[in-house]
């Protein structure tokens, strides 16, 4: 059990490339911390900092208090988990789950006693004797979070561990890694770049691009208050719809005006941009896919073409043209349409949008920044 | 139609495999031929001359007494000596200059791999005399030429980095990062994960390490300079060609040749599975 504070914490390659910038994150005992973000935006860097296999180029990384800089991996206390599960292929599964302990020289016995007791927690008890060759990549996944949990260390970090499972074993895993959070109640950073998974594990989730911290927050703050239209994006799927308007003011009433409609913002998106006093102008409007309604014509609603229907079971991906070409993605429960309405939504077919005030985001056409943060 | 042009294909496929297989069984005759001469000459008694028949008129086993009562035995166990003690330290440092070449990122670790690979093209023989000068100066030539040739041998193993370098590389580097989280040393990464994983690759390294000097010649004789104390098995029975000592030693030669053969084909025998495995394959599958 530990808490983890990186204070400006950057990496810097030998050939200049800054991987990492002026990292801050406190990380409270017990935390579920999720580093999120594309390809390339240093979020394993920095994981791989924390866990001592690549070097901090500035800055310090403290575990339960103590600088580990210049400390191994084995002796900053933490277990990994790796992408390709990284397993001795020439070691059984016991072997395997067994060899940090015997590296420390722990008794025979309680080695026997921890590995069983590891692997009938994560069911992979009858696998012992297997090879890791001989397992699938769901039951190889078991093994090396086995091998982590043996170790009692006082962080748990895991590289992308879902990664290279398949659609189904993942959200199998992912559960299962919620069930395991809660039998070891310890402190988990974890990195993925899949925001499904950042959003459903993460007590807090960090969100990182080009080697910056975009945003840290709970999964409701960055979900419904994203700091900038990066997080915006990101955060969500189908991703949030993006189009240049005007945020219009009249006394204290606000208005967007996207595609010629004229909407109001009401409720408390309205109050806050009285509260800090925001001016008309040109702004980026994000709304998104699940937050747009089919409306009925009228001067709040928005007229469209539709272009593709995606049928996803419980409901339906609309992707639909304005009427200056704009693209846009609706979703809609397929519970709220009937079998007639649903047959009619086929391409070219006409129809109307709106949204409410509490739906939308504002954000500064120049800067990218969230207008209401 | 398909059904004669499906039988037409077969017929083509056997022909072609058959010719091949007569070729092979050519070629390997050929090839096997001189050791069958040397082995069936080494058992004849009647005349220790060349003679102009294979078959021995009378067989036993003179020549090999005669080998065990000759020099050979000091060369024999003087060649043993060197290529088993070069196979060891060849096998160590070139492992441990591939594991760091391969897993270390240093400043000029590349100029440094390049500048090897192109001092590795120039023929060793290049250095011969001046090696000769070093190893004269310390006393390691003549009677003292088995150390001065395990020196040699071992001086400049490190170059031969490339082929187990190249091998280590298919081994994921997550599996030394897994296991130094795990708490192994960077020496217990290499002993306990990357060597078990490149059985294939030890064991031809030492394959090679143990050829190179139990088959040298030209060097060898060079270092031992005339002394038979300090011979190999191949200096020491050329000294039996010579016009004056070919009529008398000829068979023995050939009982030499045949004892010289012995480990080495044992150990191929032995090791070809992995010989095959180190040169043409990557260590970790599935």
């Amino acid at each position: 059990m530990a808490s983890v504070k990186l204070t400006k914490v950057k990496k810097i390659y030998d050939n200049k490339v800054v991987a990492v910038h002026d990292f801050d994150l406190d990380i409270h005992d017990k935390e579920f911390v999720v580093f999120v973000g594309p390809s390339g935006c240093g979020k394993s860097t920095t994981l791989r900092m924390i866990a001592g296999l690549e070097e901090i180029s500035e800055g310090t990384v403290e575990i339960d208090g103590e600088v580990v800089n210049d400390l191994q991996p084995k002796d900053r206390g933490i277990a990994m988990v790796f992408q390709n599960y990284a397993l001795y292929p020439h070691m059984t599964v016991y072997d395997n789950i067994a060899f940090s302990l015997r590296l420390k020289k722990v008794p025979e016995d309680v080695v026997y006693e921890k590995v069983t007791n590891a692997a009938e927690i994560l069911g992979i008890t009858e696998y012992l004797m297997r090879k890791p060759r001989a397992l699938s990549g769901g039951q190889r996944q078991r093994v090396a979070i086995g091998r982590a949990m043996v170790r009692d260390s006082k962080v748990f970090l895991m590289d992308e561990p879902l990664s290279n499972l398949d659609a189904k074993l993942r959200n199998q895993m992912r559960a299962e890694i919620i069930l395991l959070r809660q039998k070891l109640d310890t402190t988990f950073i974890y990195v993925t770049h899949d925001q499904t998974e950042a959003m459903t594990l993460g007590d807090r989730i960090v969100i990182m691009k080009d080697g910056y911290i975009m945003q840290v927050g709970t999964p409701t703050e960055v979900f419904e208050m994203p700091s900038n239209l990066f997080v915006a994006e990101f955060i969500g799927a189908p991703k949030m719809n993006v189009v240049k308007t005007n945020l219009v003011r009249e006394g204290d009433e606000y208005f967007v005006t996207p595609f010629g409609a004229k909407l109001p913002v009401k409720g408390e998106k309205g109050r806050m941009l009285l509260e800090k006093n925001i001016p008309s102008g040109e702004i980026l409007l994000g709304v998104r896919p699940e937050h747009i309604v089919l409306a009925k014509e009228g001067e709040n609603a928005i007229a469209c073409s539709l272009v593709v229907n995606e049928m996803m079971g419980s409901e339906l991906h609309l992707h639909v043209n304005t009427t200056d070409g704009t693209g846009l993605i609706v979703r809609v429960p397929t519970i709220d349409l009937d079998a007639q309405g649903r047959n009619a939504l086929v391409g070219g077919h006409d129809l109307h949008i709106t949204f409410e005030g509490k739906a939308m985001h504002f954000f500064d056409p120049a800067t990218e920044k969230n207008l209401l943060v | 139609m398909n059904e004669k042009r499906h039988m037409g294909l077969r017929t083509l496929n056997r022909v072609s495999n058959t010719s091949i297989y007569v070729i092979l069984t050519i070629i390997s005759v050929i090839w096997l031929l001189p050791f069958v001469f040397i082995t069936l000459q080494s058992f004849r008694v009647e005349s220790t001359y060349q003679v102009g028949y294979v078959i021995p008129k009378q067989w036993g086993l003179q020549n090999y007494i005669n080998l065990w009562n000759s020099d050979f035995k000091r060369w024999y166990i003087n060649t043993f000596i060197i290529a088993l003690a070069s196979a060891v330290l060849i096998t160590i440092i070139q492992l441990c200059m591939s594991y760091t070449l391969s897993r270390f990122r240093f400043k000029m670790r590349g100029p440094l791999m390049r500048f090897m690979l192109i001092l590795g093209m120039f023929p060793g023989m290049l250095t011969m005399i001046i090696l000769y000068r070093v190893l004269s100066d310390l006393g390691l030539t003549q009677a003292n030429a088995v150390p001065g040739l395990i020196l040699v041998g071992v001086a400049s193993s490190g170059m031969g980095y490339y082929v187990s370098k190249g091998f280590f590389d298919t081994i994921p580097k997550s599996l030394d990062e897994a296991a130094r989280v795990d708490g192994a040393t960077r020496f217990q990464v290499l002993c306990k994960i990357i060597l078990p994983l490149s059985k294939p690759i030890v064991i031809y390294t030492i394959l090679t390490a143990f050829m190179g000097p139990w088959g040298d010649f030209v060097f060898a004789r060079y270092v031992a300079f005339g002394t038979s104390a300090g011979y190999n098995v191949a200096v020491g029975m050329y000294s039996w060609l010579t016009n004056d000592q070919i009529a008398r030693m000829y068979t023995t030669f050939c009982a030499g040749g045949v004892i010289v053969a012995v480990p080495v084909t044992i150990l191929f025998l032995c090791l070809q599975k992995y010989y095959v495995e180190g040169v043409t394959g990557g260590a970790v599958k599935g």
